[in-house]
């Protein structure tokens, strides 16, 4: 018997596009999720498409320009040689963390809430990890080569890869996290693809769904082992999430270059990284449940629930930096001291203020309840916050490079048009992913939703408080079942 | 699952007693703690152990022995006592922190326990005490940076980069500071079981839920407390441990710091629960709340590990003098064996030991295991604040397993105190009917 | 689930909730009847249990696939760096094990997730291409579907069961399918 409390918000609302006033059943769940899987795409969705195409386009002219004359097409320099790609490399992956944080982290914590927002949540992980991908495969320059980052024998063409090099830390970081993600998210999805299977009235649709949904039949053998994979699955990616940003942030901090070396990166690359991912859920589960009309199952509630979190990682974010701070000149280190000075008020000062205006002040707004709760405020803190967090890697990659131990060569970045092309390109395939996902697959969990109604719905708050009298609390005790409750 | 007895809230005992068995108990511990400590004294005094080890390690480390580097057996105490007040403090204010969490999450199924690690803030003033005198006595043999003249360019001790930090490590700021950390943890805490009190005088929790202010208001501290919680436990990390090796820095420090006091004070709780379990309090609590602490002692056994091997990885990767130093008594010299010990009884036992099912809902598992954590992290903070203060004069024998006796005693004494202020089992919280009827998935 | 040549005779019973389910499966099993399975929409917490299936092994296949992972990344490291191609990076040793974490941990991870899931895949034969065997195409929507095999309940006559089923709280009339 499952108790919820009176103090929790209902996970599932009534629907306030059809039948008023009705409680939300099985079927309506099912009715809601699967209408835009069924039905012809609607003009919103066909314009997002043509513009993200349009986006994706320019970015491949870019792209081409980048491979064909090489990366020199860029705006990077000998003193900088390292800028806007992994910014945005950087920024991509740490986008890619909300999906699996939300389905792994989330499902250990037991935060209900999580049920209709993982399915889109994941989706975009691993959208934002193909994304950051192609910035390596940029990068690359000969992107043909790219094999030779895995450990091939010598004979191949190169040496066996170099495994104290954080570089080839993260070819099997992002690789694991893309994996894994990958397989976490389709077993979630396997049994909505057998609802939609059953459901399907075209011939080709249905023999589409059903290779995909791998014979699903529902029976009770089947969900106890599936809910043993995703728990076990949930426990191998909550140190997974936690591992793959760390090791980005061992990219620089296993360095000597003051700005980068300090020990407190990776636990605060992580909370950056589900703060922007978080942000960007947001945004796009914002827009997804006005254009697809799930207010029943994206509540305020859910809203007010991941702006708790970015507001709780944007303030963890904040210490961090301030923590750097502290310690570059609690060290005594002239090197470090200077790069923090510099951040602040050296040429790429905006940059700088940008990233803590819109990282470390803009969530604590949601101080407020009001304003966790407003829509409007949420979507637009949810942008501020990715521009925040682009400044963020920015500030720290270029303003650490562009001052070198050398005078000389100081000098400044500046990006090119192809730069800014490239980053349009996986603009460009992230909208494009996102829009075929929300328009082919189920973009909520159907099975998981369910799974919470019966105990969280608008009506059973008022069940909780009448239904059962408050003296009888009757339940299995445990020092005598300890041993007989074995499953 | 087979039907056990029927057990309702009425079973429950409502109030713990602290009986006077209980005390008489604690009592003997103290009174163990206090010969041993005495014993160890005087071996020490006698210089059972002086002869064995010299002084000349000190040039090594920055912090080290005191400017002249001698060693006298008196630092050996004072390093001990700190080393008990700097972990028993955390594992006090862990306890509070996880209330708070668990408010500020909306957690339910801790509803039925939740007194009991609230109640571990009783002990802070104990350590506030003690460690105002501790410094006032023994500074110089703790900090490096308190001794004379070592910021003055003129004088024989002047050290160019702890001068550079005295705007920040200096007597009257150090000791604000660590007078706020307490105050503001105190006032907190005060202020919780002010509230706590307050929510069992209502008839039950729905003229809780009416009037929502007291429940709102312990929603909102916690958020209020966690903030201070994450900015005030850093700090105090860097005063009261890193500061001990002066030249040394670390941006992890505090997180580090922050991730051995939680480890250490879910253990308490968990063998805190047991016990009260034990002794016929907390019928209700069942296997699928020790399956939850027994999780949070696993997850941030690993959570710990992460933290201390990322910031290892980072110094040992890097090979920056200026930081590499702090791991050179420690990884090569006197502390050796406690750097590898340290490492398997905080991450390679519990991780073994916590991972199925089954260990974690039984309790002698569950003890054993807390145990471990609970010696493991007593390991880590002594890996911490010995090599900067004795050197290779450390050890362990009858003075250190004196103080850690009469610490645990004084601490049980002050909890179990605080337990029997306020009844037991929350009867309005919102949340206790979720935490009786809770399950595992 | 394999499929045998001749039909089996099964009678299928509906439930609307899982309230009622439950109860329904308890005193079922109680009173003798050996139900085939029951299909959900979505997992109801123990079913499992009260069906008396026992707990699935596969969070031990994923440690022993995690702990493959982890050994043959040590020693795959150990082996390019250490002994086929030793190289001196930044002054370390050639086997500099803190280094070789971050790879390690990964494959622990990638294989014992890998391994756990294409396990679950096979032993309940699921895979593209398979075909479901549906009692009721809602079983995926909104009802709960109990599927009872005739032969193997010889006690009792398919009356009983249907009466059975209808005390219990079917929401329709138990019907009669031939698989």
């Amino acid at each position: 018997m499952q108790v919820t409390s009176p103090v929790r918000e209902p996970l599932v609302l009534r629907r306030i596009h059809e039948e008023k006033g009705k409680p939300t059943t099985y079927h309506d769940v099912t009715n809601d999720i699967c209408r835009q899987v069924e039905a012809a795409p609607n003009i919103r969705w066909i314009i997002g498409m043509a513009i993200s195409l349009i986006v994706l386009g320019w970015g491949s002219y870019t792209l081409y320009r980048t491979w064909f004359f090489g990366i020199g097409e860029w705006g990077l320099n000998k003193t900088v040689g390292w800028a806007w790609d992994i910014t945005n490399f950087v920024w991509w992956v740490g986008i890619g963390h909300a999906g699996t944080l939300i389905s792994a982290i989330l499902l250990l914590f037991r935060q209900k809430w999580r049920t209709s927002i993982n399915r889109a949540a994941e989706a975009m992980t691993i959208f934002a990890v193909l994304c950051a991908g192609t910035f390596i495969l940029m990068h690359m320059g000969r992107p043909w080569l790219a094999y030779w980052a895995l450990p091939l024998p010598n004979t191949y063409g190169s040496l066996w890869v170099n495994f104290n090099s954080p570089l080839v830390w993260d070819v099997f970081a992002i690789s694991t996290y893309l994996t894994v993600s990958l397989v976490f998210w389709y077993i979630g999805l396997i049994p909505d693809l057998a609802t939609i299977r059953e459901r399907a009235k075209n011939p080709v649709a249905r023999f589409i769904y059903g290779l995909l949904s791998f014979g699903w039949d529902g029976s009770a053998k089947t969900w106890a082992r599936y809910e043993m994979v995703a728990l076990v699955l949930a426990g191998l990616s909550t140190p997974l999430v936690l591992s793959v940003h760390t090791i980005v942030s061992f990219d620089f901090a296993t360095s000597v270059i003051p700005g980068w070396h300090t020990t407190i990166f990776p636990p605060y690359f992580v909370a950056g990284a589900i703060f922007s991912g978080f942000a960007m859920v947001l945004t796009l589960m914002l827009v997804t449940r006005y254009v697809f009309k799930l207010e029943p199952y994206i509540t305020l509630g859910h809203i007010e629930s991941m702006n708790k979190i970015i507001l709780l990682t944007g303030s963890i974010v904040g210490i961090a930096y301030m923590t750097e701070f502290f310690i570059a000149w609690y060290s005594g280190v002239p090197y470090e001291r200077y790069a923090f000075i510099n951040r602040m008020f050296g040429p790429y000062w905006w940059a700088y203020w940008s990233m803590m205006t819109c990282n470390v002040i803009s969530p604590q707004f949601f101080w407020f309840r009001a304003m966790r709760r407003n829509i409007y405020v949420t979507f637009a803190l949810s942008i501020v916050v990715n521009i925040g967090m682009w400044f963020e890697r920015f500030v720290i990659i270029v303003t650490s490079l562009h001052r070198d131990y050398i005078p000389s060569s100081w000098t400044m970045f500046w990006p090119t048009y192809v730069d800014v092309g490239d980053y349009l390109f996986t603009f460009g395939f992230f909208f494009t992913a996102f829009l075929l996902f929300a328009k082919f697959l189920p973009v909520v969990n159907m099975a998981e939703v369910k799974a919470v109604l019966k105990s969280s719905n608008e009506d059973s708050a008022k069940h909780y408080i009448e239904e059962v009298p408050a003296k009888e609390e009757v339940v299995n005790s445990s020092l005598s079942s300890e041993k007989t409750e074995e499953r | 699952m087979a039907e056990g007895p029927k057990l309702t809230i009425a079973d429950e005992k409502m109030q713990f007693e602290f009986t006077p068995r209980l005390r008489r108990k604690i009592f003997t511990t103290l009174a163990f703690g206090l010969v041993l400590l005495l014993a160890g004294i005087g071996l020490e005094a006698a210089g059972v152990f002086a002869g064995g080890h010299g002084a000349e390690e000190h040039a090594l480390l920055g912090g080290g022995g005191d400017a002249h580097g001698h060693y006298h057996w008196t630092k050996r105490l004072w390093a001990n006592l700190w080393l008990c007040c700097v972990y028993f403090t955390g594992i006090a204010l862990a306890g509070v922190f996880f209330v708070s969490v668990n408010y500020v999450a909306w957690a339910g199924w801790s509803a039925l326990i939740k007194r009991v690690p609230e109640a571990f803030g009783g002990f802070l003033p104990i350590t506030f005490v003690l460690m105002l005198i501790l410094f006032f006595v023994a500074g110089h043999d703790l900090f490096h940076w308190t001794h004379e003249g070592i910021t003055d360019p003129k004088h024989p001790n002047y050290d160019a980069i702890i001068a550079s930090k005295a705007a920040y490590l200096n007597v009257p700021f150090f000791l604000g500071r660590t007078i706020v950390y307490f105050g503001l943890w105190y006032l907190l805490f005060a202020y919780f079981r002010k509230l706590s009190k307050k929510e069992d005088q209502v008839s039950d929790y729905r003229a809780y839920l009416e009037n929502p202010t007291t429940y709102n208001r312990r929603v909102y501290f916690s958020a209020v407390f966690l903030v201070v919680f994450a900015v005030t436990t850093s700090m105090a990390a860097w005063d009261w441990v890193m500061s001990i090796d002066t030249h040394w820095f670390s941006t992890m420090f505090g997180w580090y710091n922050f991730a051995s006091w939680f480890v250490a004070g879910m253990a308490t709780i968990t063998l805190a629960v047991i016990y009260l379990k034990e002794s016929g309090y907390l019928k209700l609590v069942n296997q699928h709340h020790l399956h939850d602490l027994g999780k949070f002692m696993f997850a941030f056994s690993i959570f710990w590990t992460y933290i201390w091997f990322s910031q290892f990885l980072l110094i040992y990767y890097a090979h920056i003098p200026e930081e590499t130093f702090y791991w050179e008594p420690r990884l090569f010299g006197h502390y050796r064996e406690v750097f590898f010990l340290n490492l398997f009884v905080n991450f390679t036992f519990p991780f073994l030991a916590l991972m199925t099912k089954e260990s974690k809902r039984t309790t002698i598992f569950l003890k054993i295991a807390a145990i471990a954590i609970l010696i493991g992290h007593y390991l880590d903070f002594y890996m911490m604040i010995m090599p900067g203060t004795v050197g290779d004069n450390a050890g362990f024998f009858l003075l250190e397993f004196g103080t850690l006796s009469i610490f645990i005693a004084v601490f049980i004494f002050m909890v179990a105190r605080g337990l029997a202020q306020l009844p037991l089992i929350p009867k309005n919280d919102p949340y206790l009917k979720e935490s009786i009827y809770f399950t595992q998935f | 689930m394999a499929h045998s040549k001749e039909p089996k005779k099964f009678l299928v019973g509906i439930f609307d909730d899982e309230d009622v389910l439950i109860p329904a499966v308890k005193k079922l099993r109680a009173s003798g009847v050996k139900i085939h399975e029951v299909y959900t929409p979505y997992p109801v917490h123990d079913l499992d249990v009260y069906l008396g299936y026992k707990r699935s092994r596969l969070s031990k296949a994923a440690f022993i696939f995690g702990a493959t992972g982890t050994l043959l990344a040590i020693l795959m490291q150990s082996f390019m760096l250490g002994f086929s191609w030793p190289m001196n990076i930044g002054g370390k040793d050639h086997l500099a094990y803190p280094d070789f974490v971050p790879v390690t941990f990964e494959l622990t991870v990638l294989l014992a997730a890998l391994g756990m899931v294409a396990t679950f895949l096979i032993s309940n034969n699921l895979g593209p291409g398979k075909q479901a065997l549906m009692f009721d195409p809602r079983s995926t929507d909104d009802k709960f579907v109990m599927a009872i095999e005739l032969e193997k309940n010889h006690q009792f006559t398919q009356m009983q069961i249907e009466e059975l089923l209808l005390q219990h709280g079917v929401s329709e009339k138990p019907k009669e399918k031939e698989v």
